[in-house]
């Protein structure tokens, strides 16, 4: 009987569209029919059908609530209307058939019949459209201020954000599961639908499970829905989300299994329940590893930048998303000190600075240290023997210097460890002795000495 | 007759114009507003066209130059790209992916259930598998698997990053090497090298932003297509330039002809031009001028940096370069110094890989270690090489055959062959990548108990363009190139980030 019930209530969407033509029809007709009267036969049988189609529109609609698991306050619009539309259809037969029992609504011009009725079918129709593709149907492509303007509600995603120092405060089903599920399952299973019979928004409707029962077996992940339906195939028609919708990361399914593991509690924070911080490290901000500082600065003007470049620089933006350049000699070996006020115009953007292969002298150095945002710098196949370097310390995001084939000496070489950001520096190809990698200040900072080798062996000369 | 039409005409506007009330007007203003309003929701006709610039004398930076350097959306991870490509298809089975299983089933016949559906290029009937034919040991840190074929690959092993389960849908070579190259085994789509200077330009202004070097006594058998611009302007395909030789054919001046006078040649032809410019207004005039100045310049730079007899002792021995002749050590030194140099895309080609078993140069047990021996070394040299001078963080380098090698020795002909051999497979091979922007060390992707199938983190070449696109500041969904009235793009409609071998 179930079964009959589930059919029968799945044919609603199908048999809806009868009513609604027939009476779409019927109106259209009284409209083409208005002056001629020709079709004052026809009209009250198309009416008659409406208002059988939609009786039994009614029932499986009705069935179709039974059966799907939509609450009752989703639906109760298009229900009372949909028995209105009905009820109202046998009315206009009635009225223009005129019979006698209807004689009070003569009284009533037919205009405004037909008018209230074409407003009540097409409200009647919206409100399922409503139920099946979500209230935001409609509206739902239109950009974000213009949906608010019209008094719709955007998503609201809430944000999971961790870090070094709070992560163990942070309440496991609160700040974790909570948004995890409110991001990616709510929407269906919440309090506006309620699919399956399911709610996810708080702790006693997940306890309470849906309607194939309960959906956590506390302690074990393996056998909770609530895990095994999010881990199945795709294209697994049992697989939650749906493939079509927003999908959790693996992560948030990683951290849902743990949850499940240790008993689903509600209570307590991460760092109470003991949960290892590996399950946390993609929420925690990104760390910024790039060639340029983790700053926002304003753009040199374009004009400035084709000043510079028509002087023989190249220069470049890091990305189309920054406004760090790059700047490089590359096609200008002549360049000396001097020819350094050239490029002060954009000193605040430029954090890339390649001057390998140039006529640099150590005189570059106090000049270098006017760079605020330099992070990487090339200073290779120079004369420069690092006297005056500890002038660079002071920059606050320089992470790499290149002196390969330049003539740094040794004696000049350990002050970089008063290079606060410093991570590598490249001595290869110099006077300076040495061998491999090794490092300064607790390993903080990366000598690269080079001269790795790759000494003969007997394979290297048998020929097969 | 002449006046009488004229006159009619005169009465006709006359009357429309009475006729014509303020009604009419506003009807059909609403329709022409209405009209306006609908062409800029569409966006015309052609929704790819572009809006015209204001100023058809403004010009950018591209016109005049086409390999000006242009940001990429992203920060990049690397500046520039070696890709390795040993043509023929190197067996993974010999290299990388050990299989000590594969060995117990040496000599066995394949599994039909392995053999059904599938295509082979040669092999025939049921083959035999054939075990690996060298000497696997876990090496460095990673203790990632290196076959006793390549000694010196052990000392950069910790560099790089494997992927164990690449597999494409190509078995034969031309499409198999158009598909790694292009991203399509059909010809007509750019190279990866050619969509990356496109994209990025080249900030080397005396050198070509794509430099093509090949060895191993052939080119690829797809030909120049992989190195080709398809759809894209010819300026940005590979050049190829020879590591024997002039480096480019006809680089050098003909006899007679000295260095000023070939200048003002030059300065006459683009002289004539810059006039025509000022009648015309055309760009490519510019854009030719730059050519010719740039051809000029080329001249002089190609020359040099093609020259590795100027590379200290040491550096040629850790190569163990051959200079005069062509070879993968002096291809791979000249990456290096093309790179250092700021060109954009160097790819080699080392020709000679298809271990068959028909010949005693293409065997998996001889001939196959020989090229072997051939690469090992200066591979090896050249990433110690790019670390120590700081350019390995700012280079990807690729390495990777266009498929790989049955577990199976091949049959030819369904007969013993003469030498052990391979057939060509597409399911499951090796290849890695080495640089900034990859996690060092990692091993991704795993293939069964005898290297047939990919069963874990398998990888396509799509997935493999994406991610060097990445590793270059592109969206590969995003970096589209509009050509005969669609947007089209380097992976087509597939290809994943390999994100499990990012840093």
């Amino acid at each position: 009987m179930d079964v009959l019930k589930q059919v029968l209530g799945r044919l609603h969407p199908l048999i809806v569209h009868l009513p609604i033509g027939f009476i779409i029809l019927g109106l259209l007709l009284q409209w083409y029919d208005r002056k001629r009267k020709e079709y004052g036969k026809v009209i009250p049988l198309v009416y008659l059908w409406g208002g059988i189609s939609a009786a039994l529109a009614c029932v499986t609609g009705y069935l179709q609530y039974l059966g799907e698991g939509y609450a009752f306050d989703t639906v109760k619009w298009h229900l009372w209307s949909g028995i209105a539309t009905a009820l109202f259809a046998f009315l206009m037969y009635a009225r223009l058939k005129e019979i006698r029992q209807v004689d009070f609504l003569s009284k009533v011009p037919i205009v405004v019949l037909s008018a209230f009725f074409f407003v009540l079918i097409s409200f009647t129709g919206h409100k399922g459209g409503n139920i099946t593709h979500g209230e935001d149907y409609l509206v739902e492509p239109l950009p974000n201020h213009i949906k608010s303007a019209l008094g719709f509600e955007t998503f609201e995603e809430k944000v999971i954000a961790l870090n070094e120092e709070n992560w163990q405060d942070a309440v496991m089903y609160d700040d974790i599961i909570n948004p995890i599920l409110n991001n990616n399952c709510v929407s269906c299973h919440g309090p506006k639908k309620t699919k399956g019979e399911l709610q996810l928004h708080n702790p006693e409707v997940i306890l309470k499970g849906g309607e194939n029962g309960e959906i956590i077996v506390t302690g074990n992940s393996e056998t909770s829905e609530l895990y095994t339906r999010l881990v199945l195939p795709k294209n697994d028609e049992d697989h939650m989300p749906p493939k079509d919708k927003r999908q959790p990361t693996p992560e948030e399914i990683e951290l849902i299994r743990a949850w499940l593991n240790i008993g689903n509690p509600f209570e307590g924070t991460i760092g109470d329940l003991g949960i290892e911080k590996e399950l946390f490290l993609s929420f925690f901000p990104k760390k910024h590893d790039a060639d340029y500082p983790d700053i926002q600065i304003s753009a040199a003007s374009q004009d400035t930048i084709n000043g510079i470049k028509n002087k023989g620089f190249h220069v470049e933006n890091i990305s189309k998303a920054s406004n760090f350049l790059e700047v490089s000699c590359i096609n200008m070996p002549s360049f000396t000190d001097s020819d350094f006020e050239f490029i002060l115009p954009i000193r605040e953007q430029i954090a890339i600075l390649d001057l390998g292969g140039t006529q640099i002298t150590d005189a570059i150095f106090e000049k270098l240290a006017t760079l605020p945002n330099l992070t990487v710098l090339k200073l290779d196949a120079t004369a420069i023997t690092g006297k005056d370097m500890e002038l660079l310390a002071s920059l606050e995001h320089l992470k790499s210097i290149n002196f390969t084939g330049s003539l740094l000496e040794e004696i000049y070489l350990h002050n970089l460890v008063e290079f606060k950001k410093l991570e590598v520096a490249y001595v290869f190809g110099t006077q300076i002795q040495g061998e491999g990698v090794r490092t300064l200040n607790e390993g903080q900072i990366i000598i690269d000495y080079g001269n790795y080798e790759l000494p003969p062996i007997p394979s290297d000369s048998i020929i097969y | 007759m002449q006046d009488h039409v004229q006159r009619l005409i005169q009465e006709k506007v006359v009357r429309e114009t009475q006729a014509k009330t303020r009604r009419h007007f506003i009807k059909s203003c609403t329709q022409g507003m209405g009209g306006l309003a609908l062409s800029s929701i569409f966006m015309g006709c052609d929704p790819l066209e572009k809006p015209k610039a204001k100023n058809p004398m403004a010009f950018s930076e591209r016109d005049l130059n086409p390999l000006a350097t242009l940001a990429p959306p992203f920060a990049p991870k690397v500046k520039s790209v070696i890709y390795l490509h040993m043509a023929g298809a190197p067996s993974q089975l010999e290299m990388f992916d050990y299989k000590p299983q594969l060995q117990k089933y040496h000599g066995q016949d394949c599994p039909q259930s392995l053999l059904e559906g599938k295509k082979f290029a040669f092999i025939k009937g049921t083959p035999k598998l054939m075990g690996p034919q060298a000497e696997f040991k876990q090496e460095g840190e990673s203790g990632n698997w290196v076959s006793n074929f390549m000694p010196h690959f052990k000392k950069v092993v910790d560099e790089v990053a494997f992927l164990k389960a690449v597999h494409t849908d190509q078995f034969n070579h031309g499409p198999a090497q158009l598909f790694m190259h292009t991203g399509s085994a059909r010809l007509g789509r750019p190279s990866i090298g050619a969509w990356a200077t496109y994209g990025l330009g080249s900030p080397n202004q005396n050198l070509p932003g794509f430099v093509v070097l090949t060895s191993g006594g052939n080119t690829p058998d797809a030909g120049k297509s992989v190195w080709g611009s398809g759809f894209l302007p010819s300026v940005y395909q590979g050049v190829q330039c020879r590591s024997k030789g002039d480096p480019v054919l006809y680089i050098e001046d003909p006899e007679g002809m000295t260095r000023d006078l070939k200048k003002s040649t030059i300065d006459a032809i683009n002289k004539i031009n810059k006039e025509e410019y000022t009648k015309y207004a055309d760009p490519e005039i510019l854009a030719r001028i730059n050519q010719y100045e740039m051809a000029y310049r080329m001249q002089i730079a190609v020359p040099e940096v093609m020259n590795i007899n100027n590379e200290p002792e040491n550096v040629q021995q850790m190569y163990g370069v051959e200079p005069g002749k062509e070879s993968f050590a002096n291809n791979c030194l000249l990456a290096r110094k093309l790179v250092e140099d700021g060109v954009r895309f160097v790819q080699l080609f080392d020709w000679g890989w298809d271990t068959h078993g028909n010949v005693r140069e293409g065997s998996i047990d001889l001939g196959l270690r020989n090229k072997c021996r051939e690469i090992d070394r200066p591979i090896a040299a050249l990433i110690l090489d790019l670390k120590q001078r700081g350019l390995l963080d700012e280079t990807l380098v690729v390495w990777g055959g266009e498929f790989g090698r049955t577990p199976m020795q091949e049959n030819r002909g369904n007969k013993k062959m003469a030498y052990k051999g391979r057939d060509h497979h597409g399911d499951a091979f090796t290849m890695w990548m080495a640089g900034g922007g990859i996690k060092k060390g990692v091993c991704h992707g795993k293939t069964d108990d005898i290297g047939f199938s990919g069963i874990e983190g398998r990888v396509s070449v799509h997935d493999i363009h994406a991610t060097i696109l990445h590793l270059l500041g592109f969206d590969h969904e995003q970096f589209t190139y509009e050509f005969q009235g669609r947007h089209f793009r380097l992976t087509d409609v597939e290809g994943e980030l390999i994100k499990e071998i990012l840093a």
